[in-house]
């Protein structure tokens, strides 16, 4: 199993550079959209900005900093998500170790009630501190968890179509990505519903490289019934900064590790 | 004038049919373009300040009208909180789901609904309560568990005494409820359960309403017609002589419906009923025409010299009757309810139409009856009419009348004061609901699902903080640390602190976020220091702004929300401090000691974000604004009664006299079973102002016709106690004074002084021509007194076909119609001749004179009162 993710990363590397010959094996294509989109480096960290609109345009917005450890390339991870707005809210802390194999463990952190929590989540597809994000689109679906069919090979995009193995722990029946050639980040995300109707759309606005990975600075999510979307902005981006692994512990949930948090000078 | 009008009408007949025919066809083609309209909001016009306001908080808390699916099993031991049950309520609510018109992410149902539990120490849970249906009665027992601990679930989605389930479907449009309450009901049905389904909600008896009005448009007006022309004919025995009215009246009800839709008016529950009103009506004034011409033609008379005879006698008299009962419709543009406006000026129209109509085709008819049945109408009114009962009793009654004038006139009083109690004991009350019969389904359903749960009509208490120094004190502080600001941050950070705050919660999201990117890039220390006192004030102006994040304020509305359940009507509140305080619980270890309001605002942020991260984030926006300045108490009421929903109202007004809400803070209603409130406030009070408008008009218009003062008062005698009589009878019997009754007050108006108009005419008359009062008293119960007897007699019977009708307004309407004519008709025949054998003298002074009185009436004659008595 581990060589084969290391090869997938392998792989990664030779895609950035070139154009090469278009994949064709649908799993493939979904393994290394899933290393480019989460996993680039070895950690990372990020601030993002998030802008809930309702169907009314009615704004909520939330900051929060998000500390990323490859426990290794494709399999584990550790998040540490620190909130800095709105102001009630600030120090607001969650910590996940996503397993690959097996429920993630969570933990939250809330300052206002002094409250250190483990969370056991029934499923992933909560939204995300009330944004149109679920838990699962943050932090990554795992590919087993659908079946991929390659639908197309545009001249910019793989288009696959991904059906759930599991139909009831998920609001949809299928999805449909457009995953881009050249940086294999999937690009466009549309969810169907089992009504049959588009409900979902999970988009990328903008992509910038940052320490040489292709990275989304802006995404949007958009509830197509009920007419509300959320922004996210990723700035203050870096990779590599070699955070260790003590960060992604309960005792940064009372005690945030200001110095991973600071904001890099040399960022943008 | 009339003459031209009649020598029209009878020297170009095929004219005159052809250009009413014409009228009729077109008018009864833009019937075609018929838009139903049942919602009660627009009982008020759209600029009213409650309507506007009731839609503006639909708007800003996303509400939406929904029908109320209930699930009943009273079977099983454990209620609903079994497999099958559970499992029925599943499947249902996946298949609603698919529904088109549904708002699917705002349903609620145990399906559909997150929870959140303890999952051993110091580990919570959120996970769907119900995501796939029970395997098993422990699952099933589990959920009721769940349920028992949720109490925004509890009593409202399912019953306490667990009995019952309720789905709620909201709906895109009011007028999908009833196709929508059909669909929901096929798939209920073709579940494998052995539950009861019912389904309700003010929405679908709306549009059930509206659909069911429809049907009974088509059946009681034809079958009220038809009762009228049955009735006519057993009194004139005559078909030629009955046919011409009913074309009147067809062609009055079509043109006046035709070219109310014609002019894009919908068909509200009002307008459906003026082809009854009209039905009636319309068929009078042709009667007396047909009637006395009957009576006056002879074989080889020129049919056309008669008929410009009898038009020229009676033209005065039916355009007066014509004027004051359209009069008395055109009243109702008094009161302040569109539809009822309609109402009135529509059935004004269609009267005047069929007085022009009667003046013009009845004539056109008679000249093209065969010469045939001209001479058996003429024969039939040779031959001397048997002695009918009618006859009999009437000069009984009028014996009687004017013989005890004092008896009469002394029971009147006593009517008028029993009247008066009755009146006084008149419950103002009105329910959509209640329009429906007891056993149509919906009100079943109503009874039903209102008995297990905490109620399913709807009201809301919107509560909204506005703080006008705040806003402007930020921008002065913050404007005045722009100084130490280097540029281009300062002008940049200006235009946001100068931006609209119309939403406040994006004004300071938007600024915080300017400021804290200038903070990063700029470059210079006094830049940075300024720009961080700037959004350290910021945050405290945006946390400040959160009004409804308050532990204080949140405790306020746990306040009022106990007195609103406190008020008796309300079966439960729900509001955001029930969301707060479950939360809170579960995040401190799920203790009960630990269902409460947090102590700071930063702790109800937190909990307010956790319980965001759940499946249906959206739902805390139905309970607060996202910018936390105005928050809804959703309340559960079990009646829709208006009195029910007044009571609750002045309860939290009591409450809020003694203890005034904090400064700043705005209460106000909305919310459909509070409208409904409203337009019936406006509706009494707009009654009142009709009556009373119409009632000076009706008298300055007899006073003009009779040309006295006195006459014309005497006149508004038969109405005055008609009107006052059936109030009192409405107020005796307990019968909710609601839209239909108020209605009928003009209506009372405008018929029962025809009556009296006919009687007064016809007695003056006689009394001019007779020269003895008690001659022409005789002589008026004979013809005149018949006629006006058989008129109160169709009229009443002819609306009997409602009783049959399924919706209650239709039954009350015929059941008082009946009780206005016979009222109107006895006041009219008794105490008219009583008041005028005993103030004759005063009422016609000019006869005084003349001596017309100077002979006392002679003794009644014992016979007479022996039997009316019995």
């Amino acid at each position: 199993m581990r060589a084969v993710l290391t090869l997938c990363a392998l792989l990664v590397l030779v895609a950035d550079g070139a154009n090469a010959e278009p994949l064709t094996d649908a799993d493939e294509i979904v393994a290394r959209a899933n290393l480019a989109s989460y996993y680039a480096g070895a950690d990372g960290r990020s601030e993002v900005r998030m802008i809930i609109s309702d169907a009314q345009g009615r704004q909520q917005r939330r900051q929060f900093t998000v500390l990323r450890r490859n426990v290794e390339a494709g399999g584990d991870q550790q998040f540490l998500v620190v909130f800095s707005q709105p102001s009630d809210v600030r120090n607001t802390t969650f910590l996940v170790h996503k397993h690959v194999d097996g429920d993630d463990d969570r933990w939250l952190y809330l300052p206002g009630l002094d409250l250190v929590k483990r969370i056991s989540a029934g499923d992933k597809r909560t939204s995300f501190v009330g944004a149109h994000y679920f838990y699962e689109d943050v932090s990554g679906r795992r590919p087993a968890d659908d079946s991929h069919e390659l639908l197309e090979t545009t001249d910019e995009h793989y288009v696959l179509r991904h059906i759930p193995l599991d139909r009831q722990t998920v609001e949809f029946s299928s999805y449909v990505t457009w995953i881009d050639r050249e940086t294999l980040l999937p690009m466009k995300i549309e969810y169907t519903n089992p009504a049959g109707k588009l409900y979902r759309r999970v988009e990328v606005l903008e992509v910038a490289d940052f320490d040489g990975h292709p990275t989304v600075t802006i995404s949007r999510v958009s509830d197509l019934l009920g007419g509300g979307q959320t922004d996210m902005q990723f700035r203050y981006i870096k990779y590599d900064t070699g955070l260790p692994e003590q960060v992604f512990t309960e005792r940064s949930l009372r005690n945030p590790p200001r110095d991973w948090l600071q904001r890099p000078r040399s960022g943008t | 004038m009339k003459q031209a009008v009649i020598r029209l009408a009878t020297g170009r007949p095929r004219l005159v049919y052809s250009a009413i025919l014409a009228a009729t066809l077109v008018t009864a083609a833009l019937m075609l373009r018929i838009d139903i309209d049942t919602d009660p909001e627009n009982m008020l016009s759209a600029d009213q300040p409650d309507r506007v306001f009731h839609n503006h908080v639909e708007e800003q808390f996303t509400l939406h009208d929904a029908l109320v699916v209930g699930v009943v099993n009273s079977s099983h031991p454990e209620g609903i909180y079994n497999m099958r049950s559970l499992a029925a309520i599943h499947s249902l609510s996946s298949a609603i789901l698919q529904l088109d018109g549904v708002i699917g992410p705002d349903l609620m149902s145990l399906a559909v609904s997150d929870n959140i539990t303890q999952e051993g120490p110091g580990t919570i849970r959120f996970e769907w309560l119900m995501r796939d249906a029970p395997a098993n009665e422990s699952q099933a027992l589990e959920i009721q568990a769940a349920v028992e601990r949720l109490p925004l679930l509890l009593d409202t989605l399912v019953s306490g005494d667990g009995k019952a389930a309720a789905i709620y479907v909201p709906i895109a449009s009011k007028d999908l409820s009833y196709p929508l309450s059909l669909e929901i009901r096929a798939l209920a049905d073709a579940l494998d359960a052995e539950d009861d389904f019912h389904i309700t909600g003010l929405p679908v008896a709306e549009d059930t309403f509206g659909h069911d009005m429809f049907v009974q448009m088509g059946i009681s007006a034809p079958l009220a017609g038809l009762m009228i022309f049955i009735l006519m004919l057993y009194f004139f025995r005559s078909v030629p002589l009955v046919v011409a009215p009913m074309l009147v009246a067809m062609a009055t009800v079509i043109i006046s419906m035709g070219l109310l839709i014609g002019l894009g008016f919908t068909v509200h529950i009002m307008s459906s009923m003026i082809p009854i009103f009209l039905m009636p009506i319309a068929v009078v004034d042709s009667v007396h025409i047909m009637s006395e011409f009957a009576d006056r033609y002879r074989p080889k008379d020129d049919a056309k010299a008669v008929l410009a005879e009898v038009v020229e006698h009676l033209f005065t008299p039916m355009l007066f009757t014509s004027l004051t009962s359209a009069v008395g419709f055109l009243s109702l543009l008094l009161t302040p309810i569109p539809p009822v406006q309609i109402f009135g000026v529509f059935v004004a129209l269609g009267i005047l139409l069929a007085f022009g109509l009667t003046i013009v085709l009845i004539p056109a008819y008679v000249v093209r009856m065969r010469p045939a049945s001209l001479q058996k109408l003429a024969a039939r009114t040779d031959t001397p009419r048997p002695e009918t009962p009618l006859a009999r009793a009437l000069r009984q009654v009028g014996s009687f009348a004017i013989h005890r004038g004092k008896l009469v006139a002394s029971l009147a009083v006593l009517v008028v004061a029993v009247s008066v109690a009755g009146i006084y004991q008149i419950q103002i009350n009105d329910n959509p609901m209640r329009w429906f019969k007891a056993n149509h389904p919906i009100r079943v359903a109503d009874a039903v699902l209102n008995e297990h749960f905490a109620g399913t009509y709807d009201a809301f208490v919107v509560l909204t903080h506005q703080d006008s120094t705040a806003l402007p004190e930020f921008r002065q502080a913050s404007t005045a640390m722009l100084d130490d600001i280097a540029e281009p941050h300062r002008t940049t950070v200006a235009q946001f602190i100068d931006a609209d705050a119309t939403e406040i919660g994006s004004y300071y999201g938007n600024l915080i976020a300017a400021v804290d990117d200038a903070m990063f890039d700029a470059a210079d220390t006094a830049t940075q220091d300024a720009l961080a006192s700037l959004l350290e004030l910021a945050e405290a102006s945006q946390l400040a702004a959160k009004y409804f994040q308050r532990p204080e304020v949140l405790r306020e509305i746990e306040n009022l929300q106990q007195v609103l359940v406190e008020s008796g009507e309300v079966g439960k509140t729900n509001a955001l401090p029930d969301v707060v305080k479950v939360v809170n619980r579960e995040l401190r270890g799920g203790a009960d000691s630990e269902y409460r309001i947090p102590n700071t605002e930063l702790a109800v942020a937190q909990t307010l974000l956790q319980y965001q991260s759940s499946h249906r984030p959206q739902d805390l926006w139905h309970m607060v604004t996202p910018d936390y300045t105005a928050t809804a108490i959703w309340l559960q009421l079990r009646s829709g009664d208006n009195q029910d929903m007044t009571r609750v109202i002045e309860a939290l007004d009591r409450h809020l006299a003694a203890q005034p809400l904090p400064a700043g803070l705005q209460l106000q209603w909305a919310g459909k079973t509070y409208i409904n409130v409203v337009w019936q406030d406006a509706m009494v009070n707009g009654m009142l102002m009709s009556l009373l408008g119409a009632f000076a008009a009706v008298f300055l218009m007899m006073t003009a016709l009779f040309r006295s003062l006195r006459l014309g008062l005497l006149a508004m005698v038969p109405l005055s106690i008609t009107i006052l009589g059936v109030y009192g009878i409405i107020g005796w019997i307990g019968k909710d004074y609601d839209m239909p009754i108020a209605v009928l007050s003009s209506l009372t108006l405008g018929l029962s002084v025809d009556f009296a108009i006919h009687f007064i005419e016809r007695t003056r008359a006689l009394l001019r021509g007779t020269g003895s009062f008690e001659s022409a008293l005789t002589q008026v119960f004979e013809e005149p007194a018949r006629a006006i007897a058989r008129n109160a007699i169709v009229i009443a019977i002819g609306f009997t076909p409602l009783f049959f009708a399924p919706l209650i307004p239709y039954i009350t309407v015929g059941a008082f119609m009946a009780a206005i004519m016979a009222l109107s008709g006895v006041t009219t025949l008794i105490l008219l001749p009583a008041l005028m054998a005993l103030a004759g003298p005063w009422l016609f002074p000019d006869l005084r004179k003349r001596g017309v009185f100077d002979a006392p009436p002679a003794a009644a004659p014992a016979t007479g009162l022996k039997e009316i008595s019995t």
